[in-house]
């Protein structure tokens, strides 16, 4: 019963990843004979933190995604949790921007973000600051690139939030409101509790989303200002397709498996203790 | 039990085949030549937008409607570097098209991988009246001394590019040195109360305008013996010009975006009257004039101890893997682009340099300059240019290696000389 699924794993997954870690002990433009040169590709990237500098920027990144699509998700689906139609078109209006492709995203935010022509430049030129370029800027265009993802995500979390809203029994919130539960009581000890697997979906949704992240950081800043902006898929892409290494590329792809491995064990275990506790 | 073995097992059967990873890439040959009615088919991989992009079609249709023999196919590709990305791949997939054209840097790596056609021996190759600057020969250093590979076609410079009416309330001239571009952005330089600053000068943080400075300064990116200097104290004094002008004297804006976003935010932002001066190529002449609300006038790029300019722009590349036939019709199709009559369309339609003397010389006849100053202005700056060294990892060291360093030491403030160790450094490692 295991044959295909071990098939497919080993063809899509096992291999390429086997591929990846072989190819990283080579110097290869793909186009001249490859060279071995052991671990010197690793050495390379390593070499002045750059490597760590790639990880810690990705994992902030996704940082700040998970936790602004969470917040923003589940603060939008309590308020918009009510009938009618203006709170349904309010919902529908948030969801529809995860609908649009990250390029029409990317683009639209560009022009919204453009210090000389866009609403950011002309809000920074009224309060008396000039035209401000956050995207041109090393200390803000990665926070950005995040604000921007959070946008496109947010209407997902919401949706997903709304659903589990519609899961927690009218009944309990009754019984704690004439037990004298405020209604942050009523959130703290009977909503939240019940949401945690609602939370715990979007979290990891929005974890393996901000981890994939390229479209966003192709168009809107190419991984610059001085890689600023420079996540580990794009960082790869970079290296093989335009710096001609795909040694490099191959290494960088090997480090963000082993990253995304110890992620995932971690969220792995904190579920497993979480499971724990509740039985 | 058996899962964990199964995958294990699985896990070592995938790392077994590994090896085979590079064997497949080797550069597969096309032997049977595409026909469409009856005429050979030459697919040309390009990479141009906007005017550029339909000036060139327009060619290609023109070529096409006087044969009855080849058929060019052009099919866009992005910009220069997606091109390139998507030339090296099909390269090595077997499934490149007869014909490209690639920015100089990337030549000598792609003539060692042996992808080129020598077209040495084609029918008039060695006869064609080019412009020595931009030839082979004359854009690489002993250019010459290689198989002729690569045949000028959009080729640029740098060129300065002032805003005439904003210069004339200054009282100001085009600079002709280092110093006089930091007075003159001075001057130029205004802040509003709402924070709204005019900047005096732009350029993008690239490797290309880099270049130019560092032969300004007295120095080359890499010595005649291979050695990758970036410079010495050149490049670095390069760098801290920049970092003057950015960081201490607030006169320059570094603009948003890497490659050609930046050129692109930088062109915008000229012709919205929002900088006086900029740097950027000669390709641009006509979009500029055509475009801005004022005048533009174009200088040739200031001293530092001399003049000195790198050239830009592409060269068209015939790939050794194409069928013979398609590589002789291709041939036919460069040798007609660069008639005279072609390159004066190209050049004068889009800025770019005319690449042969006779085109040259009818628009000498012409009296094209008299009339467009700023296309002389170009012209006349090839007498400074300095020819890239012939090194396979040219292209990796500009783009890998120093334009990051620049964007950190001009954004950031790194230390100028720490960042060009660093960056000879990397250049060392292999790729």
């Amino acid at each position: 019963m295991l044959g295909p699924t071990l098939v497919l794993l080993v063809v899509f997954f096992l291999l390429p990843i086997g591929v990846a870690a072989y190819e990283s002990l080579f110097s290869w433009d793909i186009l001249t004979p490859p060279r071995y040169v052991g671990t010197a590709n690793y050495t390379a990237l390593a070499a002045h933190g750059e490597l760590l500098r790639v990880a810690l920027r990705t994992l902030g990144y996704s940082v700040l995604v998970v936790a602004g699509t969470m917040t923003l998700g589940l603060g939008l689906a309590l308020l918009l949790d009510r009938p009618g139609r203006f709170f349904g078109f309010v919902r529908a209006s948030v969801f529809s921007a995860y609908v649009v492709s990250w390029v029409a995203v990317a683009l639209l935010w560009m022009w919204i973000l453009d210090g000389n022509s866009g609403a950011v430049g002309g809000v920074t030129r009224w309060l008396g600051l000039g035209s401000v370029s956050l995207l041109g800027d090393p200390r803000w265009a990665l926070p950005t690139l995040a604000v921007v993802a959070v946008w496109k995500l947010t209407g997902y979390a919401m949706i997903v939030f709304l659903a589990g809203l519609q899961g927690v029994p009218r009944s309990l919130l009754e019984a704690a409101a004439l037990d004298g539960a405020g209604s942050w009581g009523r959130f703290r000890h009977v909503t939240m509790p019940l949401l945690a697997p609602t939370a715990s979906f979007v979290a990891t949704t929005s974890l393996v989303t901000s981890f994939q992240a390229f479209d966003v950081v192709r168009i809107m800043t190419q991984g610059g200002p001085a890689r600023a902006t420079e996540l580990f898929v794009y960082a790869i892409y970079e290296q093989i397709f335009l710096n001609l290494s795909v040694g490099r590329a191959s290494a960088l792809t090997v480090v963000f498996f082993v990253l995304l491995l110890a992620v995932a064990g971690l969220q792995l275990r904190v579920w497993r203790a979480r499971a724990g506790v509740s039985r | 039990m058996l899962a964990r073995r199964d995958l294990l097992r699985a896990c070592a059967s995938s790392l077994a085949l590994a090896p085979l990873a590079l064997a497949p890439l080797a550069c597969g040959h096309r032997t049977r030549p595409e026909y469409r009615d009856g005429r050979v088919v030459v697919t040309f991989w390009y990479a141009y937008g906007d005017l550029v992009r339909k000036v060139m079609l327009d060619l290609v249709a023109r070529y096409n409607a006087s044969q009855t023999r080849v058929f060019v196919e052009a099919v866009h590709q992005g910009d220069y570097y997606e091109c390139l990305a998507k030339l090296r791949t099909a390269l090595a997939a077997g499934a490149a098209p007869t014909l490209s054209h690639v920015v100089c840097e990337i030549i000598p790596y792609l003539a060692r991988a042996g992808v080129l056609e020598d077209l040495g021996a084609y029918e008039g190759a060695r006869a064609i009246p080019f412009v020595p600057a931009l030839a082979q020969g004359g854009t690489f250093a002993a250019g010459d001394a290689q198989p002729l590979v690569a045949i000028p076609f959009n080729r640029s410079t740098p060129i300065a590019f002032l805003n005439a009416r904003m210069l004339d309330e200054a009282h100001l001239v085009p600079p002709r040195t280092w110093d006089e571009l930091v007075e003159a952005a001075r001057k130029l330089t205004r802040r509003a109360a709402n924070g709204e600053v005019r900047w005096g000068y732009e350029v993008p943080i690239q490797g290309w305008y880099w270049l130019a400075m560092v032969g300004q300064a007295g120095g080359r990116l890499i010595e005649p013996d291979g050695r990758v200097s970036l410079g010495g104290d050149a490049g670095e004094k390069a760098l801290r010009f920049w970092q003057r002008l950015v960081r201490d004297e607030h006169v320059m804006r570094p603009p948003p975006g890497r490659d050609y976003q930046a050129w692109q935010s930088t062109n915008e932002s000229f012709l919205g009257g929002r900088i006086a001066m900029m740097w950027s190529s000669t390709a641009h002449v006509r979009y500029l004039e055509d475009n801005a609300t004022f005048p533009v006038v174009t200088a040739p790029l200031p001293r530092d101890v001399r003049a000195s300019v790198p050239t830009g722009g592409t060269m068209f590349v015939v790939m050794r893997s194409a069928p013979d036939e398609e590589k002789r019709a291709a041939w036919e199709f460069v040798r007609w682009m660069c008639d005279a009559e072609q390159t004066i369309a190209w050049s004068t339609r889009t800025g770019y340099m005319p690449v042969t003397r006779p085109a040259v010389e009818r628009l000498i006849e012409r009296g094209w300059y008299g009339k467009h100053p700023n296309d002389r202005v170009a012209y006349d700056q090839l007498a400074a240019v300095e020819p890239w060294p012939w090194a396979p990892d040219l292209f990796r060291v500009e783009r890998d290696v120093v334009e990051p360093r620049l964007e950190e030491g001009v954004l950031q403030g790194g230390d100028a000389h720490a960042l060009m160790d660093d960056a000879r450094e990397e250049a060392a490692r292999p790729a």
